[in-house]
């Protein structure tokens, strides 16, 4: 017996697109139309990059604000995961000038640093710095709040399409 | 014996290494896209190794391996997913015979590969059987546990593995004899400043058994209904890989950060269902509404509130010490949204993190909690080396006084 769960319900007329999952402190990049997903991002990022011009898209779910603070994977932070990303969509045909951003998570849940910005913020603050750095446009945003997120990348069009537990699903 | 942070980290990546690549060598065999989700070292009572296989029916091959460790390892996958993945092997059908040659021949293949990757890394032989087909319920599908138990907290090795678009998940256990395995770790740990006695880590597993079963007895105190203390754990994984440990379903509970020797975070989490019944139970009339009321979240905050209570005080008993916690908040999130902003914080100062969990559950209505901890390591370490280890089980002799 085969169980799906529901977003392959509403997609089980059509050829299906290879769906592939990006876990905490990972990236995954694609020029095949997959469909990259990330789930449970509390003060995590997701950050999406696409390539208009050649299609080209990835994910990276990032957990803490700099690499030069801790150890570990390169994705694993907010500064290096945007750079590791964006080096491994260019290796495969990307073009900086024309990549834009999306980006979603850095939820202020359950932070109880006393003082100063929560790991959320400081997260959401990196990538911005990062992308802006790199040139990168953001395109498009759902960050902060109080709630939990769950991503999907579209790369056939780009659409990053947020889920919530309470809330409906928004497409950035 | 001691075991450091390091060797437990690199112990834990060379399982999550042999998962990978037994994941790899399944993708080669049937071109089944599979993925290692989680792997964690987790050490707890031998009886109690397999609960999250509860109320389903599994279908595996099992390994006896010997050499630089000995014991038992089995790879296992529900019983409903024999047919897709043999058709994957075995294209256009399969008789039941065939079906279990195809389990057995991809079990042998996956499980070379996982064996093998630790025999490299340890550079030493480690020697294991022909592959033995079972069939099973729950935790029954794992190896007996030994009559003659002289170790009743063991180390398990688990790792879960997701075949990708469809929900088939594979479970890989090892399960080494404990003496060979302490004094591989032994070996291989830098016997400086971050090691941990073994044995006490034992000793923090039963501190959290009499936390769960003070929480526990709050819970029937304030509900009226028996409940049970049931799994008590200590685990050990990448930081990265501490979220993933609840899973993606619904949760609704408390959450606290605590302080004192050691400080850290610590939930109480419900699934939807247990929040509601056991919100009910308190409840002097029917809510009005449907689902989880405001009313119900006041009375899970104050069960919430009791259990942390009740868990830390057990701590602080056996510790002799005072363990402080703030007022709890109230989560309803995705579990590991919940789970990752502690992570996150906790990730601040340490790579991997120690993960203490427990659940407990009663017969009379739907109801089943969770409890995860996730304590500072550094301060774990020192609590621990504090601790004396007769003050918690008074009744066993500690053996490193004996000879």
């Amino acid at each position: 017996m085969k169980v799906y769960d529901g977003s392959q319900t509403e997609q089980s007329t059509t050829a299906q697109p290879e769906r592939k999952k990006v876990g905490i402190a990972e990236y995954t990049v694609t020029t095949d139309d997959a469909v990259l997903t990330t789930s449970g991002l509390g003060s995590c990022i997701g950050v999406a990059l696409y390539d208009r011009e050649s299609g080209a898209a990835g994910l990276v779910h990032v957990m803490l604000p700099r690499f030069e603070d801790g150890d570990g994977a390169r994705a694993k932070f907010a500064d290096t995961g945007v750079e590791v990303l964006l080096d491994e969509l260019e290796r495969v045909g990307a073009k900086r000038r024309s990549v834009e951003a999306k980006i979603a998570g850095g939820s202020d849940m359950l932070d109880f640093s006393e003082n100063g910005a929560s790991i959320g913020s400081r997260n959401a603050d990196t990538v911005r710095e990062t992308l802006d750095e790199y040139d990168i446009p953001i395109v498009g945003e759902d960050i902060g709040g109080d709630h939990g997120r769950s991503l999907r990348l579209e790369s056939a069009t780009g659409d990053l399409i947020v889920k919530s537990a309470s809330q409906d699903s928004a497409t950035l | 014996m001691k075991v450091d942070i390091q060797s437990l980290g690199t112990f834990n990546q060379l399982a999550h290494e042999g998962a990978k690549e037994a994941t790899q060598s399944l993708a080669q065999m049937t071109g089944i896209d599979a993925v290692v989700d989680v792997t964690k070292i987790t050490l707890l009572n031998r009886e109690d190794v397999g609960e999250e296989l509860a109320g389903q029916e599994f279908v595996g091959v099992q390994f006896d391996f010997e050499g630089a460790l000995q014991g038992d390892t089995v790879l296992v996958f529900e019983a409903d997913s024999v047919g897709p993945i043999t058709e994957a092997l075995l294209p256009g059908g399969a008789d039941s015979e065939m079906e279990k040659s195809g389990v057995k021949e991809i079990g042998n293949i996956m499980m070379s590969g996982f064996i093998d990757g630790w025999a490299d890394y340890l550079e030493t032989s480690i020697d294991h059987s022909p592959p033995t087909y079972i069939e099973d319920d729950g935790a029954e599908i794992l190896p007996e546990v030994p009559a003659m138990n002289e170790q009743p907290q063991v180390f398990v090795f688990k790792s879960q593995i997701e075949w990708v678009g469809e929900s088939v998940n594979f479970y890989i256990y090892m399960l080494p004899e404990y003496e060979p395995l302490a004094d591989l770790m032994t070996e291989h740990a830098e016997t400086e400043s971050d090691a941990i006695p073994i044995d006490k880590l034992s000793v923090f597993n039963e501190m959290t058994t009499s936390g769960t079963e003070k929480a526990a007895e709050n819970v029937e105190m304030m509900t009226g209904i028996p409940t049970e203390a049931e799994v008590t754990q200590i685990s050990f994984a990448p930081i990265e890989d501490v979220p993933k440990q609840v899973g993606n379903d619904t949760y609704v509970g408390t959450v606290v950060e605590f302080t004192g020797a050691p400080s850290g975070y610590l939930m109480v989490l419900f699934d939807e269902v247990s929040a509601q019944n056991v919100a009910e139970a308190l409840m002097p009339t029917q809510p009005e509404g449907e689902g989880l009321t405001d009313h119900h979240k006041a009375a899970i905050e104050e069960l919430g509130n009791i259990m942390t209570s009740g868990f830390v005080d057990g701590w602080a008993n056996v510790l002799q010490s005072s363990v402080d916690h703030t007022p709890p908040r109230l989560v309803h999130d995705m579990g590991q949204a919940i789970v990752d902003p502690l992570a996150a914080q906790v990730g601040q100062q340490q790579e991997h993190s120690f993960i203490i969990e427990s659940e407990m559950q009663t017969d009379d209505i739907e109801f089943r909690s969770q409890i995860h901890a996730l304590p500072n390591e550094q301060e774990l370490r020192e609590a621990l080396d504090e601790l004396q280890v007769d003050r918690a089980d008074e009744t066993d002799a500690d053996v490193e006084q004996i000879f």
